[in-house]
C-alpha cells in the first residue's frame, strides 16, 4: 500500500530542542566575542546557518531516506575523491587538513563523510539483516566503513575516526553482533592500541600524555585551555555570573570558547542552570532519535536513525567531558551549540535524515 | 504487508536497546556528577582561581631617598633617563602605517627596522634582553606582542632628552611609541664618596623572595650594594604603591578593584661628611702616594685612607680610602667588565680600607701600652726609663725557660741606625714624644728589675687597648667593618698551637705581632685620649629627612653586623642618629671597664676588680702626644706641626708588617720588613675638635709619608672653619 507523506508523524519536539539548542549556542557565541575583533561577524554568521540548517531540516524530511540509499554508490565514490583530495588540496590549517575552502565557507568533508558512513552502513545492515552474525558479515561491515575512514585517519583526524567507530559499534550491536565475537574485538582493541600509540603523532602522543599525568606548573603550557576551562564552568556555581558577564569569557582567559569550549563559557555565565540544561537538551535530542529508531519502518531507517543518536550522543558526550577535564582535549565541538558552519549543517542534514525515517515510520493504524 | 514486517521482532533484540540507554544514561548522568562536583562542591575554589586570573598587582616605585653631605652637598640623587617603548597593542590597524612608524622611528633613534618578521629572526631576537642593542624593532615588537601585547617593549634605552622630546611631539602621528622616563641613581662627587656612599645594583635572585615580601619588584627595583645605599637602604628605598587592577588575558588594565596606594618616597640621609674637607683628604692622599710612587718610580703605596671625625661628637668630617672606584658607572647596571676588573684588582678599590682592611697599628697602638702602664702605676711622670737603641731579651715560653745564646734576641729601636746608642735615659712623656720602641718593650714586657710590675703584660695591655677602642666593630653605619685583633696567650695556643712567649708581649707592646687594627680603630683609640677619656660612637650619619624636609628620629641597630636595623624608635642595642645627637661609647675615666689584674713577675690572673683609667693617665699620654710635636729633635711630628699656628699634638706608627703581597714580592727580609705608614693628630691640643689619621699601606715612615697628609687635612680644616665663620655659615664640623 502506498504511504501518504504525514508531516503529522514530523517529529516536532526534535525539531523544537534542535532550534533550542542552536539558538542557545547563537546567544553564546555573542557573548563569546568578548571585544574580539575576528569574532564579531560570528553570531550573525552562525545564524544564517540555523536559518539554512532548518530549511534543509525539512527538504530532507521531505526526501525518502531510501533514496539516499540507491544512490549509495556515487556517493560513497564521490565522497571517497573528496576525502583523498584533502591529502594534496585541503587546506593546512591547525596542523591538519580538514577543510576545504569554497568562496570565504570552509568546507569540511569529514563532518559529511560521517553521514556517508551512516548511510552506507546502513543500506549494509539493511541488506545484510538475514545473514548469519559471523565474522564474515562482521568484515563486511568494517570493510564498507574504513574505505572512507582510513583518509580521514591519514588526514590525520583521529577523533572522528574515533566518532566513527563508536557509530559502527553501536550499530553491530543493535543488529545481534554475539557476545563472544565482542569479547575477542575487545581483546584485539587493547593490543592494537597499545601497539598503535608509537605511531601516533606528536602531538597527539603529547595530549594523551598530558590528560593521563598533567603537570602541575604548566599552567600555561599545554593544560592551559582545559585549566582555565575548569575555572570557567566551577566559578559558574548554581546560577552563573550572569550572560556577558562571565570574567573567563569576557576577559578572554578562555581560548576557543565560541567552539571547543562553548559548554564552559554557558557553565561560566549560566552557571549549573545553563549546563544542566546542556545537558539535559543534547540528551533529549539523542531520545528523539533512538524512539525513531525503534518505530522506524525498516532495518536502514532504523540504523540512521541510531546512527545520528550514536553520533550526537558520543560527539556530545566527549565535548562535555573534555571541557570538564574528564578526557583528552580531542577538537569535537558541542553538537548545535558551538560555531562552525560545516559541523552544524552536517548535524542539521543528520536531522533531516532523522526527520525523514520518522516521517515515514512504521504505521501506527494498523 | 512487507516483508519487513516480518523480520521486525528480530530487528531490535529489547536488551540491546536498553543496554544503549543505559551507556547513555550512564555517561549523562557522570557528566552531572563531574558538573556538579566542579560548580557546588568545589565552586568556591574554582571562584577564587578565576578572580586571581583577573586580579593584577600593579606596583607603584617609590622614589629613592637623596643622600647629602652634611652642609646639604647632594651626593646621591635620581635623575631622569628616557627609553623609547612600543607597546605592540597601541600601534595602528594597518600594517603600512606600523612599518611608516617603524622607519621613522629608526631614523630617528638609529636601530634597524629589521626586515620581516620569521621565525629565524625571532629566534635570534630571543637572545637579546631588553636595552641590549641587536635585533630590529619589528622584531621586538613582535616578541613582546605574543608575550603581552599591552606591555611596551623598550626599543631603545638611555636616549637623549632632545630625542625624547621628539617622540613625545610625534606622538599623535606615532600611536604607540612612547617615552619611558625611568629614574637612575647620579653620584656627583662619584669616586670622591663612592666608598662611603656605595651603589645600586639589583635585587639578587637569593633574596627575591625576602624582597619581593616587603613589595619590591625584582628586575626593577634596585637595592643598595654598598655603603650608606646598602647599610641605609631600608629607609632610603621608601614603599612602592600598589593599584589592584582587573586584567584582561592580554594584561590590559580595566580599572582599579581595590582604591590604590600611593608609594611613600625613601627618607633623605644627610652625611657627617664635609664634601669640602673630603675633596682635601682625597687630594693630600693622592698627591703623597703619587709623589712617592713617581719617586720610586713604581707603584709602591697602593693604598691608603685618611678619616678624620670630631672627636666630641663622633662625627666623620672626611673618610676617604684610596684607590675608590666609580659609582657613576653602576647608575642602569653593573658593567661585569668593570666590576671584574674592579675585584680582580689586588688593591682592592671595592674595599672601604678605612673599616674594611685591618692592618699592624706599629707606634700609634703606644698609646695603650702608654695609658695602661701609667694608669697602672708601672710609670709615673718622674720615672727615667733608660732607652738603649738595642735590646737582647729572651724568649721565653715558660716562666722557667732558661735564658741561653739561641733564644736570645735583639729588639732594635727606630733610631738605632742613626744613632747606635739610642735615646738614653728619658722620661715617660719622652718614650711617647720619641716613640721609643726599647721605652715601650720594657713598660709592656718589663726588664729585669728596672720596670715595676714587671711590666703591663699581654692581658692587661688588651684591657686598655679595648677600652680605647680596639678589638671590637665601632658599630659605624656601614657593612664589612672588621673588628682587628689584639691577642691573648689563649688565643695564641689556639690559633698557633704555641705558649705565649715573652718576646710576644714586647712586640705586641709596639702594636707589631699579632695585633691588628683598621684605621677607624686608630682613629678612635687617638680620640679617646684626645676627648679626655670619652669615646664617642664614630657615625656618618648626621640626620635623616622625611620628603618634606622634616627632621625624622632614627635610631640605628647593627645587630649582628650582617643586618642592621634602622627604625622610628630605639631598639635593644641602638644609638639615635637622627636628629643629631652624639653618643657616648664610653667615657674610661668613669665606667670601670678595666678589669683587674694581679700581676707578679710578667704574670697576671684575672680579679673580681674592675676599675677605671684615671683622669691623670689620659692627661699624662696626652702630654706625651703634644710633646711628639714640641720636643725638638726628637719629636716625631716636631718636624711637621712645630710651627703650625694652632696647637696639635698626636703620634705617628711606622709599622712593619709582611702580608702575602710582600711576601710574594719577596720583600720579607729578616730585620727589613716594608712598613706601613700611620700618622694621628688631633687639634687645638686644648680642647680638640679635629682628629685625623692617616694610612698609607707600604707607605715607609710614618712621619714623611703620613704625617704630611694629616697636616694637609688639619690645615685645610681651620681654612675652612675661618671662611666659614667669615661667610656666616656654621662652621665646619659644628
Amino acid at each position: 500500500m502506498l504511504r501518504s507523506l504525514s508531516w503529522r508523524s514530523f517529529d516536532f519536539l526534535l525539531l523544537g530542542a534542535v532550534v533550542l539548542a542552536s539558538a542557545f549556542g547563537v546567544a553564546m557565541i555573542r557573548s563569546a566575542i568578548a571585544g574580539n575583533e575576528e569574532l564579531l561577524l560570528y553570531p550573525t554568521r552562525q545564524t544564517y546557518f540555523v536559518l539554512v540548517g532548518l530549511v534543509v531540516i525539512f527538504l530532507l524530511a521531505g526526501i525518502d531516506y531510501r533514496y539516499w540509499l540507491s544512490i549509495h554508490w556515487p556517493i560513497y565514490i564521490v565522497m571517497m575523491g573528496f576525502l583523498i583530495s584533502l591529502s594534496g588540496l585541503g587546506q593546512a590549517a591547525f596542523g591538519a587538513q580538514r577543510w576545504f575552502q569554497v568562496g570565504v565557507l570552509f568546507l569540511q568533508p569529514t563532518e559529511f563523510a560521517k553521514i556517508v558512513i551512516i548511510l552506507i552502513l546502513a543500506r549494509y545492515f539493511e541488506k545484510s539483516q538475514f545473514e548469519p552474525r559471523d565474522l564474515k558479515w562482521l568484515a563486511k561491515s568494517l570493510a564498507w566503513t574504513w574505505g572512507l575512514l582510513i583518509w580521514i585517519l591519514l588526514q590525520p583526524n583521529l577523533s572522528n575516526v574515533i566518532v566513527t567507530m563508536v557509530i559502527w559499534f553501536f550499530m553491530v550491536w543493535m543488529n545481534g553482533i554475539e557476545l563472544k565475537t565482542l569479547f575477542w574485538m575487545g581483546v584485539t582493541a587493547v593490543i592494537g592500541g597499545t601497539i598503535a600509540f608509537p605511531f601516533l603523532e606528536d602531538y597527539q602522543k603529547q595530549r594523551v600524555i598530558n590528560f593521563l599525568f598533567p603537570d602541575e606548573n604548566a599552567s600555561y603550557g599545554a593544560i592551559y585551555n582545559v585549566q582555565q576551562a575548569l575555572i570557567a564552568i566551577g566559578s559558574g556555581g548554581l546560577f552563573g555570573e550572569g550572560y556577558g558577564h562571565g570574567t573567563q569569557v569576557q576577559l578572554r582567559f578562555m581560548k576557543v570558547r565560541h567552539t571547543d569550549f562553548i559548554f564552559s563559557a554557558i557553565s561560566q555565565e549560566f552557571g549549573m542552570v545553563g549546563a544542566v540544561l546542556v545537558i539535559v537538551t543534547i540528551g533529549f535530542i539523542v531520545w528523539r532519535c533512538i524512539r525513531t529508531a525503534q518505530k522506524a519502518r525498516d532495518v536502514s531507517g532504523s540504523m540512521i536513525a541510531l546512527g545520528v543518536a550514536t553520533l550526537l550522543f558520543f560527539q556530545g558526550a566527549a565535548n562535555l567531558a573534555m571541557n570538564m577535564n574528564l578526557i583528552p582535549v580531542s577538537g569535537l565541538p558541542l553538537p548545535f551549540f558551538s560555531y562552525g558552519g560545516s559541523g552544524l549543517m552536517s548535524l542539521m542534514v543528520c536531522v533531516g535524515l532523522v526527520e525523514s525515517v520518522a516521517m515515514r515510520h512504521k504505521s501506527m493504524e494498523f | 504487508m512487507s516483508s519487513g514486517s516480518v523480520s521486525r521482532p528480530a530487528r531490535f533484540e529489547a536488551w540491546r536497546l536498553n543496554a544503549v540507554y543505559a551507556v547513555i544514561f550512564l555517561g549523562l548522568t557522570g557528566l552531572l556528577f563531574r558538573l556538579l562536583t566542579l560548580q557546588v562542591l568545589q565552586g568556591e575554589n574554582w571562584k577564587i582561581s578565576a578572580v586571581d586570573n583577573y586580579t593584577f598587582e600593579v606596583s607603584v616605585p617609590a622614589a629613592r631617598g637623596i643622600i647629602y653631605d652634611r652642609n646639604g652637598y647632594i651626593l646621591a640623587r635620581n635623575l631622569a633617563s628616557y627609553n623609547i617603548v612600543i607597546t605592540p597593542a597601541n600601534l595602528p590597524d594597518d600594517e603600512s602605517d606600523i612599518q611608516r612608524i617603524y622607519r621613522e622611528v629608526s631614523d630617528l633613534i638609529d636601530v634597524p627596522v629589521g626586515g620581516p618578521v620569521t621565525d629565524e629572526s625571532l629566534e635570534e631576537a630571543k637572545l637579546f634582553s631588553a636595552c641590549i642593542p641587536g635585533p630590529g624593532i619589528a622584531q621586538m615588537v613582535a616578541l613582546q606582542d605574543t608575550l603581552a601585547p599591552y606591555t611596551p617593549v623598550k626599543i631603545k634605552c638611555n636616549v637623549t632628552e632632545e630625542i625624547a622630546r621628539t617622540v613625545q611631539e610625534k606622538s599623535a602621528d606615532w600611536m604607540g611609541v612612547e617615552v619611558e622616563v625611568e629614574p637612575i641613581r647620579d653620584y656627583p662627587t662619584g669616586s670622591l664618596t663612592a666608598n662611603l656612599v656605595g651603589f645600586l645594583g639589583p635585587i639578587p635572585a637569593s633574596q627575591e623572595e625576602e624582597y619581593r615580601a616587603l613589595g619590591f619588584i625584582p628586575n626593577r627595583d634596585k637595592i643598595g650594594y654598598a655603603g650608606v645605599e646598602s647599610s641605609m637602604q631600608d629607609i632610603l628605598a621608601g614603599k612602592n604603591g600598589s593599584r589592584i587592577v582587573k586584567i584582561d588575558v592580554a594584561g590590559q588594565e580595566l580599572g582599579n578593584l581595590q582604591p590604590p596606594r600611593a608609594p611613600e618616597a625613601g627618607h633623605n640621609i644627610y652625611l657627617t661628611i664635609d664634601t669640602r674637607l673630603q675633596m682635601v683628604a682625597e687630594a693630600s692622599l693622592k698627591e703623597e702616594i703619587e709623589f712617592w710612587n713617581t719617586y720610586f718610580g713604581k707603584i709602591r703605596i697602593s693604598s691608603g685612607v685618611v678619616i678624620a671625625m670630631n672627636p666630641k661628637t663622633g662625627e666623620i668630617l672626611a673618610m676617604v680610602s684610596y684607590p675608590s672606584y666609580e659609582n657613576n658607572r653602576f647608575a642602569r647596571i653593573i658593567p661585569s667588565y668593570y666590576l671584574q676588573q674592579l675585584s680582580q684588582d689586588p688593591t682592592k678599590p671595592l674595599l672601604n680600607n678605612a673599616i674594611g682592611a685591618e692592618f699592624p697599628p706599629g707606634s700609634v697602638f703606644k698609646l695603650s701600652t702608654a695609658t695602661g702602664a701609667f694608669n697602672e702605676g708601672i710609670v709615673d711622670l718622674s720615672t727615667i726609663i733608660d732607652a738603649p737603641g738595642k735590646l737582647e731579651l729572651c724568649e721565653k715560653f715558660n716562666p722557667n725557660d732558661p735564658c741561653t745564646g739561641t733564644n736570645t734576641r735583639p729588639f732594635v729601636d727606630h733610631i738605632y741606625e742613626k744613632k747606635p746608642e739610642g735615646f738614653g735615659p728619658i722620661s715617660f712623656l719622652q718614650c711617647i714624644a720619641y716613640s721609643s720602641n726599647v721605652c715601650f718593650y720594657k713598660l709592656g714586657g718589663g726588664y729585669f728589675d728596672q720596670i715595676a710590675q714587671g711590666g703591663l703584660g699581654i692581658e692587661r695591655l688588651k684591657q686598655y687597648a679595648e677600652a680605647l677602642g680596639y678589638n671590637k666593630r665601632s658599630n659605624i653605619e656601614l657593612y664589612g667593618e672588621q673588628d682587628g685583633l689584639i691577642p691573648s696567650p689563649d688565643w695564641k695556643r689556639i690559633n698557633t698551637g704555641e705558649n705565649w712567649s715573652t718576646g710576644d708581649t714586647y712586640i705586641a707592646s709596639v702594636g707589631q705581632g699579632y695585633v691588628l687594627a683598621t684605621p677607624l680603630q686608630i682613629l678612635m683609640s687617638g680620640a679617646t685620649i684626645a676627648n679626655n677619656g670619652k669615646l664617642m660612637q664614630p657615625t656618618v650619619i648626621h640626620q635623616v629627612t622625611d620628603g618634606e624636609g622634616n627632621v625624622v628620629p632614627m635610631w640605628f641597630n647593627p645587630n649582628d653586623y650582617i643586618k642592621f636595623d634602622v627604625t622610628e624608635f630605639p631598639t635593644d642595642g641602638s644609638y639615635q642618629i637622627s636628629p643629631f645627637t652624639p653618643n657616648l661609647k664610653w667615657d674610661v675615666t668613669v665606667t670601670p671597664i678595666i678589669k683587674g689584674y694581679s700581676c707578679d713577675g710578667g704574670y697576671c690572673d684575672l680579679t673580681d676588680e674592675t676599675k677605671i683609667i684615671q683622669p691623670e693617665s689620659i692627661a699624662a699620654v696626652r702630654s706625651g702626644t703634644r710633646m711628639a710635636v714640641t720636643e725638638t729633635p726628637f719629636g716625631t711630628l716636631y718636624k711637621i706641626f712645630n710651627n703650625f699656628p694652632i696647637a696639635v699634638a698626636g703620634k705617628t706608627g711606622t709599622a712593619e708588617y709582611c702580608d702575602d703581597v710582600a711576601r710574594a714580592a719577596e720583600r720579607c727580609n729578616f730585620g727589613a720588613w716594608p712598613t706601613h705608614s700611620w700618622t694621628l693628630s688631633y687639634a687645638p691640643y686644648d680642647d680638640p675638635e679635629i682628629i685625623v689619621v692617616a694610612f698609607a699601606y707600604n707607605g715607609g715612615e710614618g712621619a714623611s709619608v703620613a704625617a704630611p697628609i694629616v697636616q694637609r687635612v688639619i690645615e685645610a680644616y681651620f681654612e675652612l672653619k675661618a671662611i666659614d665663620i667669615a661667610q656666616g655659615r656654621t662652621p665646619i664640623g659644628q
